[in-house]
């Protein structure tokens, strides 16, 4: 019987080359083939082994598995559903239209297959067809998913009112699914209001929606092995969904206890969670089974610093900077780290390697004129602040930087208080705030107009009595000295 | 804190902010069953047709690969070493381009090698340049013969070729070749004696990322050409990372695997150096893996503007502020997603007018599981998503495209589509059979049926269409000018191919070779009781290639032309009388008409 069953089987389906898979998947793809042998393969063995397929995207044998299942048992609704997910995944629209539609037949509630409808027919441009299958979805279980893809419909067609109904229809039921904020936009943009597009795409994001499909969540859920939990993982993590991530790592750990990168992507989503313990743990372990792991080191590194245990960090970082010399972040990390600690000449040299590989990074500019002010290299400070914002000209943070050197610079011969005065302006007129007014306050002092310094001092007190009170002290020395009137240069 | 980046990561999560994790499966589709079927429907019509001939004989393919008759023997080598290192997967393009300026088409193509550590590079790892010798036998079409002449040219491009960019970047009247490499770039500066000396140093144009591709094109409007350098990811073959297929088996990652660079932006000074502007303009400022780009003014303020197809991100458009800096506004332009607000993988661009308006319409071909996406311009820097209603969408979901554009390959005056396939994926069906490069798919040719719709053509577009390939660049010219679009095509691993038109010349055409700064140059060629045509003179777009710069306007049954407009890329407008049809025609810059000013 086994070998006749299998004989029936050769005929039916074309099984797919299992060779480098990764066992746990070939394993259990070969069991399903072996049990469909076992089971006498009725309809149900090949629906299950179709599904099986199908989980890891060999469509043309999931496609085989399930036509098979359904000319044996005709009354099934799952099989031809099955086989229109299939053909859908495969590109082959017209046949899962087909397959949809008998699925339907037998089952008119399974209103997820209606959302596959008017999916596919929208891709085909057959919008009267779409939005047909897609109203009968319009039930509470697929509503948003519907309303989703209506909204699409009505852009197709231009109707940008019914577009926008839809799509904010769709939103109020799912706000997280931040994409069809797009969509929203695009039908406002065309409905003339411009600033509803724009407030609209401020809020997109990369979440989208789907129904809800009890029968193909199934499916996805078959799929086993430590990369498929892997996927799962990295795609939860980067929709936010952490607790389901570190669910999925730990599974994918579950499947191999050795997985160097599913420790290491389980350290990274424990950070975001705030577990900054369970986080080092398990970039620890990583580093103990891969000492020369990377991303291991820079992320642990960077959680040590972030943590105040810059000295730990260190080697860390030093790790990154070795297995990757153009890692630029890694760079610029280590580099404050030596700064804070002291080592001025070391740290300097990777801040300007961090700016050779990303001239854009305005962190590591700041860095390196910082650090050459503390080397007293004042000149060369102001040269690279110039450099820099010759290149990014709009960088609020590097004009506050080269605006405080040229007004209160300890060497006299690099100020140039109507530069400051300009620059301190111009940022302060971008983002009031406590510094920036006390950098005016600064650049006025140098230029000898005391009273006026006074006044954007008493600015900045006033801001800082709120945003950070510990300053309130440094600043009412230097508003004495202006208060006193000229000389009050810092 | 450097959050799920893992050192190796998994193919299949190409929309890995996605919540819909069941659609990556798409990512991974199986032709063995198509191939099969194709397989029996051939072996049945073979019966019937023994038993039952043919009224009428098999239309003749529209095009035809004639590489290797013409000399065209050339093959480009992913250098495949096992590793599945990116750029293996990715390459490459070629030009189009008349480097001699005896008014043919010559032909440059890039070169891959192995990237394997201390692996050397000879002769057959370089660039090559075929100068075409056309033949016109008394009283018969032209005929294209393509000779080797790299060594003689001076020609070395060593490095990891993925794209090639044309022009004139000292205004010499020559034409100079930009090669983007998987490290560092070259451009070569056309001497006028069929050499060409690297001027890359003198000019400082590297850039030792990955590049894709480049444009030239004249940002500023001052006259001389700009550069583009279109940068991908931060691949090295030291941080190489091992990924997977859905199934779980090894396969190429995406993109997603590694972190995205900037671009370079490169203003030429007039005086054969250029300047990195790429921080100042705010190009650099934005870093997303670009594999396609085109430079023209999607706005209509009269300044070129930089549009950049990202491979898994939103795309930009870059608006030209008039001052060298951009302002990147794909999102409000409605050109950094699709309709559903997803990015897709931006690969090749078709910059045209699809639909006969008047402005240039976008098309972005993109992976297998996502469609390739028309974005139908409204007018003012503003596009619709118009792919659900083009016809072009639901044929391409089966395919990954990377080359393309418009064209009228029948001369009927609407321009229809051609996209060249191939997966970066690997295919499980193809894998089964042995296949040692199981990644091969058919091209597509699509009919504008007029007014932007288009149907797929079917096998009659050549069995050069249908043949399964890794296609990655295509450069779009009329190689014999016979007065149709042919089509050089960049196989992975596979001799390059020559389509050549056989249909389109039958229709009435004129032919347009713009003297002085053509780069990005509009043409309205106005017809008496027809709407004009809009046509562009460009060498950008497709994927990793250059086309030939010279415009051809099929006319179809009006061809009864009123007059030619030239909108130069400095906002001059010429008026040119109706040039000869079926002809080449220079039109040079201030020797038309200008347009009458009225009160």
């Amino acid at each position: 019987m086994g070998k006749l069953g299998m004989a029936v089987l050769l005929l039916a389906v074309r099984f797919p080359d299992l060779s480098g898979l990764e066992s746990a998947v070939a394993d259990q793809i070969a069991e399903m083939q072996r049990l469909l042998d076992h089971q006498g393969a009725g309809a149900a063995a090949y629906g299950d082994l179709g599904q099986v397929y199908l989980a890891y995207g060999f469509n043309d044998a999931a496609t085989d598995c399930f036509r098979e299942a359904a000319a044996m048992d005709a009354r099934d609704w799952r099989w031809p559903y099955l086989l229109g997910a299939a053909q859908q995944a495969a590109g082959r629209l017209d046949e899962a239209v087909t397959a949809f539609g008998q699925a339907l037949g037998l089952a008119p509630d399974s209103t997820a297959g209606y959302v596959h409808l008017g999916e596919i027919r929208l891709l085909q441009g057959r919008l009267d067809e779409a939005e047909a299958a897609l109203r009968k979805a319009l039930v509470p279980a697929t509503a948003a998913a519907s309303h989703s893809l209506l909204g699409q419909v009505a852009l197709a067609r231009r109707d940008f009112r019914a577009a926008a109904e839809h799509l904010e229809a769709a939103l109020a039921a799912v706000p997280e699914a931040s994409r069809l904020h797009v969509p929203l936009a695009m039908a406002y943009r065309g409905l003339g209001d411009r600033a509803r597009a724009e407030e609209q795409l401020g809020k997109a994001g990369a979440v989208g929606l789907r129904a809800p499909d009890p029968l193909l969540d199934g499916v996805a859920a078959l799929r086993v092995g430590e990369r498929v939990a892997m996927m799962r993982g990295r795609v939860a993590a980067q929709a936010g969904r952490y607790q389901d991530a570190i669910q999925e790592f730990r599974r994918a750990l579950a499947a191999r206890p050795e997985s160097v990168e599913a420790r290491v992507n389980l350290g990274s989503v424990l950070a975001l969670t705030g577990d900054r313990t369970g986080a080092m743990d398990s970039l620890r372990e990583a580093l103990r089974l891969d000492p020369a792991n990377a991303t291991a080191h820079f992320n642990l590194g960077s959680l040590l610093a972030d943590g105040g245990s810059p000295e730990e960090a260190r080697p860390h970082l030093e790790a990154a900077v070795a297995a990757r010399p153009e890692d630029a972040e890694a760079r610029r990390l280590l580099a404050k780290i030596l700064r804070d600690a002291g080592r001025l000449p070391a740290a300097l040299e990777h801040y300007r390697r961090a700016v050779e590989l990303a001239p854009g990074d305005e962190a590591a500019r700041l860095g390196e004129a910082e650090t050459l002010v503390r080397l007293g290299r004042y000149a060369e400070a102001r040269t690279r602040l110039d450099e820099a914002l010759g290149q990014m000209p709009g960088s609020g943070l590097l004009s506050h930087a080269q605006a405080r050197l040229l007004a209160a610079c300890p060497d006299p011969s690099v100020r140039d208080g109507e530069r400051a005065l300009k620059l301190a302006l111009s940022v302060w007129q971008a983002r009031p705030a406590a510094p920036h007014a006390e950098t005016v306050a600064l650049a006025l002092a140098e230029l000898g107009r005391c009273d006026e310094a006074a006044i954007w001092q008493r600015t900045a007190r006033e801001r800082a009595q709120i945003e950070a009170p510990a300053r309130l002290g440094d600043l009412d020395r230097a508003l004495a000295r202006y208060e006193k009137g000229a000389p009050c240069r810092p | 804190m450097r959050a799920c980046i893992p050192d190796k990561d998994l193919k299949d999560c190409k929309d890995c902010k996605d919540t819909e994790v069941f659609l990556s499966l798409q990512s991974l589709l199986s032709f063995g069953s198509l191939l099969s079927r194709v397989l029996a429907s051939a072996f049945l019509l073979c019966v019937l047709l023994a038993t039952h001939p043919p009224a009428h004989a098999a239309p003749p393919d529209l095009f035809v690969d004639r590489a290797a008759d013409w000399g065209l023997a050339f093959t480009y080598a992913s250098g495949r070493t096992g590793e599945l290192y990116f750029p293996e997967i990715m390459g490459g393009g070629a030009a189009l381009f008349d480097y001699d300026n005896d008014g043919d088409l010559d032909v440059f193509v890039v070169q891959g090698h192995s990237l394997k550590p201390g692996a050397t590079v000879g002769p057959e790892g370089r660039g090559r340049l075929f100068r075409n010798d056309l033949i016109t036998p008394q009283g018969r079409n032209a005929v294209p013969r393509f000779v080797d002449v790299t060594e003689a040219s001076g020609i070395r491009a060593t490095g990891y070729g993925m794209g090639v960019a044309t022009g004139d970047y000292d205004n010499d009247g020559r034409t100079d070749l930009y090669v983007a490499n998987f490290g560092s770039n070259q451009l070569w500066h056309n001497e006028g004696d069929g050499k060409f000396t690297d001027a890359t140093a003198k000019t400082g144009t590297d850039d030792p990322r990955w590049s894709a591709g480049a444009a030239f094109a004249d940002l500023d409007r001052d006259g001389w050409l700009d550069l583009f350098v279109l940068n991908y990811v931060d691949f090295s073959v030291q941080n190489n990372v091992r990924c997977y297929a859905p199934s779980s088996r090894r396969d190429y990652c995406g993109p997603q695997a590694f972190p995205p660079v900037t671009s370079r932006l490169l203003r030429n000074r007039g005086n054969g150096t250029f300047e990195d502007v790429s921080l100042k303009s705010g190009i650099g400022r934005k870093a997303g893996p670009g594999l396609g780009v085109v430079a023209a003014d999607l706005d209509g303020n009269g300044w070129p503007d930089l549009f950049v197809a990202n491979d898994g991100s939103p795309s930009f458009l870059w608006l030209n502020q008039k001052d060298f800096t951009f302002k990147e506004d794909g999102l409000l332009a409605g050109v950094a997603v699709n309709a559903a607000g997803k990015p897709e993988a931006g690969m090749g661009i078709a910059l045209g007018d699809c639909d006969g308006d008047g402005d240039d319409d976008l098309l972005i071909t993109h992976l297998t599981g996502e469609t390739n996406t028309l974005y139908l311009s409204q007018g003012g820097g503003l596009f619709e998503d118009a792919t659900a209603r083009s016809g072009l969408g639901a044929p391409s979901l089966p395919y990954t495209g990377f080359g393309t554009a418009w064209l009228d390959f029948d001369n009927d005056g609407w321009l229809d589509l051609a996209a060249f396939n191939g997966a970066v994926n690997l295919n499980g069906a193809q894998w089964a059979k042995g296949d040692l490069f199981p990644y091969a798919q058919p091209d597509q040719l699509f009919r504008n049926q007029g007014g932007g719709h288009f149907v797929a053509v079917g096998p009659e577009a050549g069995v050069a269409f249908r043949t399964p390939r890794v296609s990655r660049g295509a450069a779009f010219g009329d190689v014999d000018n016979d007065g149709d679009t042919d089509i050089l095509v960049v196989d992975t691993d596979s001799p390059v191919r020559l389509l050549v038109n056989e249909s389109g010349s039958r229709n009435s055409w004129l032919g347009l070779r713009l003297v002085g700064k053509p780069v990005g140059a509009r043409v309205e060629v106005r017809r008496k009781g027809s709407l004009s045509l809009w046509r562009r003179a460009a060498t950008d777009g497709s994927y990793a290639s250059a086309s030939d710069p010279r415009v051809l306007v099929g006319l179809g049954a009006s061809s009864e032309v009123m007059e030619v407009r030239v909108l130069w890329p400095d906002g001059i407008v010429e008026i040119f009388p109706p040039p000869p049809l079926r002809a080449y025609t220079t039109l040079v810059r201030g020797t038309g008409k200008a347009p009458e000013t009225r009160p």
